[in-house]
C-alpha cells in the first residue's frame, strides 16, 4: 500500500498528521523517517537517522520528531525538508510524544530516563529517571503513562514533575508491550506480549478502580495448540473512546472498552501488525505491517503501511 | 424478591429482639430507640454512629446500645436493619423461630390434651431442637468451603492481578467486588438449598474441591487456573470473539465451570456477576458443561508464546542483531558490552561462535530484500556527519544457514505455567 517508496525494512511506528488525514509520518528500522501523502499513495518527503528509527511524532502538521537507536533526537521541518538534532540521550530513544497541553515533547528511552523537550527553541526541558528501561508512553491530558520494563507503570505530571504522581505494577503477568491513553483521558489501556489487554483507570479512588479489568485477545488455537501472541500496538479513535489493537498474529481488532465488547475484526494481515495510527478525524486507521523478528530471522512478508477507511459501524459503540 | 436467599426470615431488630414486617420499619424502630442520642435526641443510623456523635458533639462516652436487651448491647457492631447481624444470631433467630412454629404446631396439636401434656411440650423442643439443627450443621462445613474459596481467590486475584480475564457482563461493573459476595453470602444462601433439592446439595461437594483445585494446587498452575475461571466468564462479554477466545487452559476451566453452573439460580445479582453473567448472557456453559470437560482437555495441548525472550522488548533484541549493531555510533563500543544482558541474546558479540547458539537464538542470516542496501541511500539532507560504510560492506555474516529446526524458533511449549512471573 506504501508502494516503491515504502520502507525497505521493518515499520517501527506510524503517525497521523494532527491536522490532516492525509499525512503520514513512517518510522522506519531502514534508518529512514518518511511523510507519506496517503491519498496520493505517494512518498513526500525522506530523512535520515544513523540508526533504526524507533518512533516518531508530529509536533505539528510541519514538524516531524524521531528517535532510535543512535539515541539522537531530530526534528525535521516538513517545509525546508531541514533536519536539526535536538538532543540525545544515553541510549536508544524507544518512544517520542507531543502533549499539547503542555506544548512539549516527551522521549523515553532504554537509558531509563524520560525526557521533555521544549519545541519551539528546541531544547531539553528535563531530564526524569525511571525505574527501568521505557518501553512505551502515553500522554493523557497533561499527564504522561509509561510504561516499562519490569511491568512498572508510571504516572506523572506534565507540569510537575519533581514527583512522580503514581507507581503502578501492570495488572498483567508478562512484560508490557504498549500503552495508550483513552482519548477522553480518564484511564490507559495496557497491552502486554502474551496476548492480554488490560483496561486501566486514572483515578486512584477505590470506585473507579474496581471498574478496571483485563481480556484475553489475539491467540489462536489450531491443532491443539494455543498460539499467544504480542498485542503490539494500540490506537484510539479520537472520537468514539474505542480503541485498536494489533498483534504478531496478523490482525487488527476494535474494541469498545465501556461496554466490553469488540467491535470487529479486520482480515488477517501478511505478518504482525507493528503500529497503528487512527487518522485525528477517525476517518482512517494507518496498519503498519511489519515482521518483527518474533521467531527470529526467518523469510517473511514484504514490510508494507495498509491505509483503511473506517466506518462507524466498525469503530462506534453500539 | 431479590434478597430471599440471604434472609428468609421476617425482619427483626437485633438489639431488642422485636419483629417487624418490613424492613424500613424496622429501620425507623432502630433509628427511634437504639440509635437516638439522649442528650439531643438526634437520631443517627448506627450503633459507631451515634457513640461516634456523642463523643464528637457532647464529648460524652457511650458503651451500650440504649434499650437493648442484655447481650445484644454491643455499641461497635454496625448494624443497620437486617445487614450487619452476625452469622451466629441469624441461626440462632432461626432455631429459636423454627422452635416457636414446632411448638406452636405442636400445641394445636395438643389443644384437646390436658395440662399434663404441657410438660411434654417442653420436652419437646428440645427435641425437635436437635434434628432441626443438625441438617444445617451438615450444609455448613460444605458452604464454609465453599465460601472460604472464593474467599482466598478473591484475595489472590487482585494480588495476582488480572492474569485471567476479568470482563464481567456488561451489567456488572465490578469484577473483583463480584468474588467477595460469595463468600459471606454462600452460606446463609446454602441452608435456602436442601429443601427439595437433592442433586445441588450434592454438589457442593464438588465446588470447594474445584476452586480448590485452582487455588491450593500449585500457586503456579492457579495462576492459570485463575484466569481460567474467569475467562469461562469473559467468553460473553466479547461475543463476536467467542469462538477465537475460548482459549482455556487445560483442566482448571472445566472444573471452574461447575461452581458456576449449581450457583446460578441462586446467585443474587449483587454477587458473582461473573456467575451470573455467564449464565445470563450466554446460554451456553450451563448447558455445555459436560460436554465441556472432554472437549476442552483434549483441545488444548500446549500453550506456545510467540515472543522469544521475556526479559527483553522485541526492540531490544533486534536491535542487538549485527547489522544494527553495527549501525549505532558509538565511542569504543564492545560488542559484548553491547549485547550482554540477558542470557539467551547476545547475538552481538558472539558471531564466530554461533554454532552454540541456545535455540531460541536465530544463528542464520537470511538476506532479506535489499537490506544492505539501505542504508547508504538517501544520504543528502542528511546531517550529522557521514554514514559510515558498514552498509556496503554488506555480507558481514558469513552465510550462515545453519538451519534451525522446522518449528518455529522461540517457541517454549508451556509458557503459561508458572514461575517466571507468577
Amino acid at each position: 500500500n506504501t508502494g516503491d517508496n515504502g520502507p525497505e525494512d521493518s515499520v517501527s511506528a506510524v503517525k497521523f498528521s494532527p491536522s490532516s488525514a492525509q499525512f503520514l509520518l513512517v518510522s522506519s528500522w531502514d534508518c529512514t523517517v518518511r511523510l507519506f501523502d496517503v491519498s496520493a499513495n505517494s512518498m513526500r518527503m525522506k530523512y535520515q537517522h544513523l540508526a533504526p528509527v524507533l518512533d516518531c511524532a508530529f509536533y505539528d502538521p510541519t514538524h516531524a520528531w524521531s528517535g532510535g537507536l543512535d539515541s539522537q533526537l531530530k526534528t525535521h521541518d516538513l517545509n525546508t525538508d531541514q533536519d536539526t538534532i535536538v538532543g540525545t540521550h544515553d541510549a536508544p530513544i524507544r518512544c517520542v510524544e507531543y502533549c499539547p497541553e503542555v506544548n512539549v515533547m516527551v522521549t523515553g528511552s532504554w537509558d531509563m530516563s524520560v525526557r521533555l523537550w521544549d519545541p519551539r527553541t528546541p531544547c531539553n526541558a528535563g531530564t526524569f529517571t525511571q525505574p527501568e528501561k521505557v518501553y512505551t508512553l502515553s500522554v493523557a491530558g497533561d499527564r504522561l503513562i509509561v510504561g516499562t520494563a519490569g511491568r512498572r507503570v508510571l504516572v506523572w505530571d506534565l507540569r510537575n514533575m519533581g514527583y512522580v504522581q503514581q507507581r503502578r505494577e501492570s495488572s498483567l503477568k508478562y512484560q508490557t508491550r504498549c500503552i495508550r491513553a483513552f482519548t477522553n483521558k480518564q484511564g490507559y489501556v495496557l497491552s502486554s506480549i502474551e496476548g492480554r489487554v488490560a483496561v486501566e483507570y486514572l483515578d486512584p479512588s477505590l470506585e473507579v478502580q474496581k471498574k478496571k479489568y483485563a481480556f484475553k485477545c489475539h491467540r489462536l488455537k489450531e491443532n491443539g495448540i494455543e498460539q499467544v501472541f504480542p498485542v503490539n500496538a494500540i490506537s484510539f479513535h479520537s472520537v468514539h473512546n474505542t480503541f485498536a489493537t494489533g498483534g504478531s498474529d496478523g490482525f487488527v481488532n476494535i474494541w469498545d472498552p465501556f461496554n466490553k465488547k469488540r467491535l470487529c475484526q479486520f482480515h488477517r494481515y501478511p505478518t504482525s501488525v507493528a503500529s497503528l495510527a487512527f487518522s485525528t478525524d477517525g476517518s482512517l486507521l494507518a496498519i503498519a505491517c511489519s515482521y518483527m523478528q518474533e521467531q527470529g530471522d526467518v523469510s517473511h512478508p514484504a514490510d508494507a503501511v495498509f491505509i483503511r477507511q473506517v466506518t462507524d459501524a466498525e469503530t462506534k459503540p453500539k | 424478591m431479590g434478597r430471599k436467599k440471604k434472609k428468609q426470615l421476617k425482619p427483626w431488630c437485633w438489639y431488642c429482639n422485636r419483629d417487624f414486617d418490613d424492613e424500613k420499619i424496622l429501620i425507623q424502630h432502630q433509628k427511634a430507640k437504639h440509635f437516638k442520642c439522649h442528650i439531643c435526641h438526634k437520631k443517627l443510623y448506627t450503633g459507631p454512629g451515634l457513640a461516634i456523635h456523642c463523643m464528637q458533639v457532647h464529648k460524652e462516652t457511650i458503651d451500650a446500645v440504649p434499650n437493648a436487651i442484655p447481650g445484644r448491647t454491643d455499641i461497635e457492631l454496625e448494624i443497620y436493619g437486617m445487614e450487619g447481624i452476625p452469622e451466629k444470631d441469624i441461626q440462632d433467630r432461626r432455631r429459636v423461630l423454627e422452635q416457636k412454629s414446632q411448638e406452636s404446631q405442636k400445641k394445636k396439636q395438643d389443644q384437646d390434651d390436658s395440662d399434663e401434656d404441657d410438660d411434654d411440650d417442653e420436652a419437646g423442643p428440645s427435641s425437635f431442637q436437635q434434628p432441626a439443627s443438625q441438617p444445617q450443621a451438615a450444609y455448613m462445613p460444605p458452604m464454609t468451603q465453599a465460601g472460604m474459596h472464593p474467599g482466598p481467590q478473591a484475595q489472590g486475584m487482585p494480588r495476582a492481578g488480572y492474569a485471567g480475564v476479568h470482563v464481567n457482563s456488561l451489567k456488572y461493573m465490578m469484577p473483583m467486588r463480584g468474588m467477595m459476595p460469595p463468600g459471606p453470602a454462600m452460606p446463609p444462601m446454602m441452608p435456602g438449598m436442601p429443601p427439595g433439592m437433592p442433586p445441588h446439595v450434592a454438589r457442593p461437594g464438588m465446588p470447594p474441591m474445584a476452586p480448590a483445585a485452582p487455588i491450593t494446587a500449585p500457586r503456579m498452575a492457579s495462576r492459570p487456573a485463575v484466569p481460567a475461571t474467569q475467562s469461562a466468564a469473559s467468553k460473553p462479554l466479547f461475543p463476536s470473539a467467542v469462538q477465537a477466545q475460548q482459549t482455556v487452559l487445560g483442566l482448571s476451566s472445566t472444573t471452574s465451570d461447575s461452581p458456576k453452573v449449581t450457583f446460578p439460580a441462586y446467585t443474587q445479582p449483587s454477587s458473582t456477576p461473573s456467575v451470573a453473567a455467564s449464565s445470563s448472557t450466554v446460554a451456553k456453559p450451563p448447558a455445555t458443561v459436560t460436554s465441556k470437560p472432554a472437549i476442552l482437555t483434549t483441545l488444548i495441548a500446549a500453550i506456545v508464546l510467540l515472543h522469544p525472550d521475556e526479559d527483553i522488548s522485541l526492540e531490544e533484541r533486534r536491535a542487538q542483531l549485527p547489522r544494527y549493531q553495527r549501525l549505532i555510533p558509538r565511542p569504543g563500543q564492545t560488542a559484548a558490552a553491547a549485547a550482554s544482558a540477558p542470557p539467551s541474546g547476545a547475538v552481538g558479540g558472539m558471531i564466530p561462535s554461533q554454532q552454540v547458539i541456545p535455540p531460541q537464538q536465530p544463528g542464520m542470516r537470511h538476506p532479506i530484500h535489499g537490506q544492505y542496501g539501505g542504508p547508504p541511500q538517501g544520504m543528502p539532507g542528511y546531517m550529522g556527519g557521514g554514514m559510515p560504510p558498514y552498509g556496503q560492506s554488506a555480507p558481514m555474516v558469513p552465510p550462515y544457514q545453519s538451519g534451525p529446526p522446522g518449528p518455529p524458533m522461540g517457541i517454549r511449549p508451556p509458557v503459561m505455567s508458572p514461575g517466571s512471573r507468577y
